[in-house]
């Protein structure tokens, strides 16, 4: 400091009191155990960033109502990112510096991975449903995704499309999220491995709303099925003006098109609708989930806003399930407790999580969109019906 | 063949939402020389108000068209007073300030009215009811058009001819365009010109009012951020047919609905908007002022 | 001249931001220096040679990417990759300002926004598979000085600050310097500086070029900042963001320019609190700040030319 003599005094009293406001309190081992939502708040995903914080939020009064953890209290500390690399920066050392033991998120992939190298260092646990295998190269021991990566789904969907309904010519739709372009990516590569005919695939501008271009396109290439690996926004909409140009074509969505909103957008179009991903809570043989989701629309008047909502709820739940178990909010014994798991009943199915921190065993299924706008389990065939 | 059509068929609807839009865009700058950043959110928040008013009238039941008719009347009026409110707030107190200060306003009215959606509305994706309008559709030629796209592509060309009528053949309208081209002047002649801009700020949110709620309607599909989206559209089709210009934003925004269609038809999807904004530059360089912009010497 | 001492002062002052604030708050300051260098620059476009730049995000991206590229494929160090990721921002800018300058004003303003979303585009559809597409390109490595890791983020800090400081200095001297006049000549009146032998052509170009160059050293260290790039990071929003900034702040004016990059910037930061009405309330001041201070909060003083 003596370097810095010649500043003058009034700009090191700011300093300094900037210095203390900003102090972070003293961390205390009998205090709250405190968690971090990293999530976008506002921006373009305020509605899933939002989704996330309310589903933590609840999870942590329910447990708070039970007494909590440990004889200590939960206190989530929520940080904006916009889902923008350089906000998802700011928050993570922010998180860090509030002594947070976990943090859940970020949602898109690219906060997530902005923020990973941060909370690797400071070892804090991060769960997040970003699924590029960019958040893997690094092998952080911290991270652990709680939504089911591209690869597994893909796999399920290549099959469903070439063996299981024997679709002779393949359209495929992505937009350009860095999520979309993966899945649809590995799904291209699947169909190709599996001797399956690929015609087509195209990308849309997520948000633009006008996909009749690019589909009346793909409709002169005569496909009998087209498969969209983006969001439920869009999809509903592809399939709604899919009807409308008169194609023939079945619709299967990825799993981001799982929303009520699919089916109300999509109107008449929606039924039949395929859209494959991990079993719905109302589908699951145990109870909690079905009551978790019936206690957060209690709560907050409205279902979740997607799948991603309750894989992130299960990334919290099985953070509070390690600190009790191991009875220790120290690191090292959480992750070693999350990677030791052999299965966890999720909120979206039973899952463990491998070495580098990806979901493993996860069951895809199909759902079919019904007439009502419910979903229906398709493929595999229900055992009990 | 049945392709192309249908390809100028999705053209011309996205274009004639554009083109509604830019009107608000190119009469605005038109007369006080300011790119309103704000219309955009404007004309989605006018979509939402029609939603409300359509939700709330049916009271549980089925809208049927009388409540559409509402929900335009509603929605319309709501967004003129709206976007008069904004030009006294936001931009006259700059009138004379450097142009440049009244469009970071006009930003920071663009970021308030987007949040402000969200705080009122919410995040999520907002549905319009389905079958407001006959699900009737034509098939010409292999191509497909719904009565919904016949109802934006005629109502879109009744507006604009009538706003061209207006404009050209009122006195009011005469007005407008003495403001226009020089605002001085114009008051020497004794044209009230602070009416006139009000006007132009009725008009302009008015007519996107209508183009959001068409884009409720025909998508059946709101959220809070669309408007920056369409707005950056119809802003660059105006910019496209010259700006401050009427006949060329219409022009702009069927131009830039048909490019959409026809880069992403027959030429790249993955590139469709480097496309489209590639010929919009290639454009401009060869027409510096756009396709019916005036070759004049800017006002700075 | 005192002005300039007292700008002296808080710089060196500065330096000592990483003991007084906890390391989010200095991570906060680092990209305060990153988006101060981006916001000067565009200041050059912007507030001084007076042409409407609103996809100056191109330029800070291509400086990102190059280090990033050359970084993770080729092992070249960080900072000897600065000066490539200087030039090939600055050869960009020149390229693409001079078919631009024949524009007027908005026509203008609406090209750039053009080549931002080209750029977007173009580093997602992974181009001879370099960009790494929407997911970007991750494992940026840690710049080294003098055998030294600067990996903290106070070290890093540091790196940005000195930059800043660097950058500071030139755009000091750009006012007294011929360059600097001529653009000063040019914005009041083109056509009575053209009279005066001022070749408008070439020192807007350049002004480009300087801009844009200054653009892609904010870029690397931005790279080095997240260790990852991603096409999300230069979006046309950020260009609108640069704007604004030099429009708040005040055209042409150096303490104006970094007084709105840490309004734009580091204000949204302290009202985290307001929670999803931040940026309602953020719309609100931006409105009110234009309105009851048109110039801009800190106008550029006016010099006798």
């Amino acid at each position: 400091m003596k370097k810095h003599q010649e500043c003058s005094k009034i700009v090191l009293a700011v300093c300094a009191t900037l210095g203390m406001a900003l102090a972070p309190s003293a961390y205390a081992a009998s205090g709250p155990i405190k968690i971090g939502v990293q999530a976008p708040i506002t921006g373009t995903y305020a509605d899933e960033g939002q989704g996330i914080e309310r589903a933590v939020k609840l999870l942590a009064a329910m447990q708070n109502a039970k007494g909590g953890l440990l004889g200590r209290k939960i206190e989530i500390k929520v940080c904006d990112d916009q889902g923008q690399a350089a906000q998802a920066a700011i928050c993570a050392r922010q998180l860090v510096n509030d002594h947070v033991v976990a943090v859940i998120g970020s949602y898109t992939s690219g906060a997530a991975l902005a923020a990973e190298p941060i909370y690797a260092r400071a070892n804090v646990i991060q769960t997040s449903d970003g699924t590029s295998n960019e958040l893997l190269k690094r092998g952080y021991k911290t991270w652990f995704g709680n939504a089911a990566p591209n690869s597994a789904e893909a796999k399920f969907t290549a099959h469903y499309l070439v063996d299981v309904r024997h679709f002779k010519k393949i359209a495929v739709l992505t937009d350009h999220s860095s999520f979309a372009t993966g899945l649809a990516g590995a799904v291209v590569r699947d169909i190709k491995a599996d001797h399956g005919n690929v015609v087509d695939k195209s990308f849309i501008n997520a948000g633009s709303q006008n996909f009749s271009p690019v589909l009346t396109k793909l409709k002169s290439m005569h496909p009998d099925v087209l498969y969209f690996s983006g969001y439920y926004s869009d999809g509903g909409l592809i399939r709604a003006q899919m009807v409308q140009l008169g194609m023939k074509a079945a619709f299967v969505g990825g799993d981001a098109n799982q929303n009520v909103a699919f089916a109300k957008i999509a109107g008449s179009a929606a039924a039949g609708s395929i859209i494959v991903n991990v079993p719905a809570p109302a589908d699951l043989p145990y109870p909690v989930a079905k009551q978790f989701v019936a206690t957060y629309k209690a709560k907050y008047g409205a279902l979740p806003p997607s799948v991603f909502t309750l894989t992130n709820a299960d990334g919290m739940r099985a953070v509070m399930q390690a600190i009790a178990a191991t009875k220790s909010v120290k690191p090292a014994k959480l992750e070693a407790y999350l990677h030791s798991m052999k299965s966890f009943q999720g909120l979206t199915g039973t899952f463990a999580w491998s070495a580098k921190g990806e979901r493993t065993g996860s069951p895809f299924v199909a759902f079919a969109v019904q007439k009502d706008g419910s979903y229906k389990i398709r493929y595999p065939a229900p055992k009990n019906d | 063949m049945g392709t192309f059509i249908q390809q100028l068929i999705n053209g011309l609807t996205v274009g004639g939402i554009f083109a509604l839009i830019a009107l608000g865009y190119t009469m605005v700058y038109g007369v006080m020389r300011l790119i309103n950043f704000a219309h955009g959110d404007l004309c989605i928040l006018g979509a939402f108000i029609g939603l409300t008013t359509l939700t709330s009238a049916a009271g549980g039941g089925h809208p049927g068209a009388g409540l559409l008719l509402l929900a335009f009347v509603v929605s319309v009026i709501v967004i003129a007073v709206a976007g008069v409110a904004l030009e006294r707030i936001a931009y006259r107190p700059l009138r004379k300030a450097d142009r440049l200060a009244a469009v970071v306003s006009a930003l920071g009215a663009s970021m308030m009215i987007e949040n402000g959606i969200m705080l009122v509305w919410g995040p999520q994706v907002h549905v319009f009811p389905s079958n407001l309008l006959p699900a009737t559709t034509w098939h010409l030629a292999g191509a497909t058009i719904s009565f919904v796209q016949v109802m934006i592509i005629l109502a879109s060309l009744v507006l604009m001819i009538a706003l061209y009528l207006f404009v050209n053949h009122t006195r009011f309208g005469t007005a407008i365009r003495a403001a226009a081209i020089d605002q001085d002047a114009a008051r020497l002649m004794g044209i009230n010109v602070n009416r006139v801009i009000a006007s132009v700020f009725i008009i302009g949110p008015a007519l996107g009012a209508i183009g959001g709620l068409f884009i409720g309607i025909y998508y059946r599909e709101a959220y809070f951020t669309m408007g920056w989206t369409y707005g950056l559209y119809a802003f660059i089709a105006a910019i496209l047919g010259g700006i401050g210009n009427i006949p060329g934003a219409m022009l702009g925004g069927v131009l830039l609905g048909l490019f959409n269609a026809f880069a992403a038809g027959y030429v790249s999807s993955s590139w469709q908007d480097a496309i489209t904004f590639g010929l919009l530059i290639v454009i401009l360089l060869v027409r510096p002022t756009g396709l019916l912009g005036e070759r004049v010497a800017e006002k700075v | 001249m005192r002005r300039a001492k007292l700008g002296t002062l808080i710089w060196a002052a500065g330096l000592a931001l990483p003991f007084a604030l906890d390391s989010s708050w200095v991570s906060v300051a680092a990209f305060f220096a990153i988006y101060a260098i981006t916001a000067l620059s565009e200041d050059i476009i912007l507030g001084r040679a007076g042409i409407f730049d609103m996809g100056h995000a191109v330029y800070f991206g291509i400086g990102a990417y190059v280090t990033a590229i050359l970084n993770t494929t080729l092992n070249i160090p960080i900072l000897l990759t600065i000066p490539v990721a200087m030039l090939v921002a600055a050869g960009v800018g020149a390229l693409l300002s001079a078919p631009l300058i024949r524009l007027r004003g908005d026509y203008l303003l609406v090209a750039t926004i053009g080549f931002n979303a080209i750029f977007v585009l173009a580093m997602q559809n992974n181009p001879g598979g370099i960009t790494g597409g929407s997911d970007g390109i991750t494992g940026i490595g840690v710049p080294t000085l003098f055998g030294l890791q600067l990996e903290s983020q106070s070290s890093m800090f540091w790196l940005d600050w000195v930059a800043l400081g660097a950058v500071l200095l030139l755009m000091h001297n750009l006012d007294g310097c011929e360059f600097g006049r001529a653009l000063r000549y040019l914005k009041q009146d083109e056509l009575a500086a053209s009279t005066l032998g001022v070749d408008a052509r070439k020192v807007k170009t350049l002004a480009f070029a300087l801009g844009a160059g200054l653009a892609g050293l904010a870029g690397t260290l931005f790279a080095v900042q997240l260790s990852t790039v991603s096409p999300s990071s230069f979006l046309f929003t950020e260009s609108v963001t640069l704007f604004a900034i030099v429009i708040v702040g005040g055209q042409g004016s150096i303490p104006g320019v970094l007084f709105g990059t840490a309004l734009m910037f580091v204000v949204p930061q302290i009202f985290r609190g307001l929670a999803e009405y931040r940026y309602f309330v953020f719309g609100i001041a931006m409105i009110a700040v234009m309105v009851l201070r048109p110039q801009g909060l800190l106008p550029r003083k006016r010099i006798a030319t």
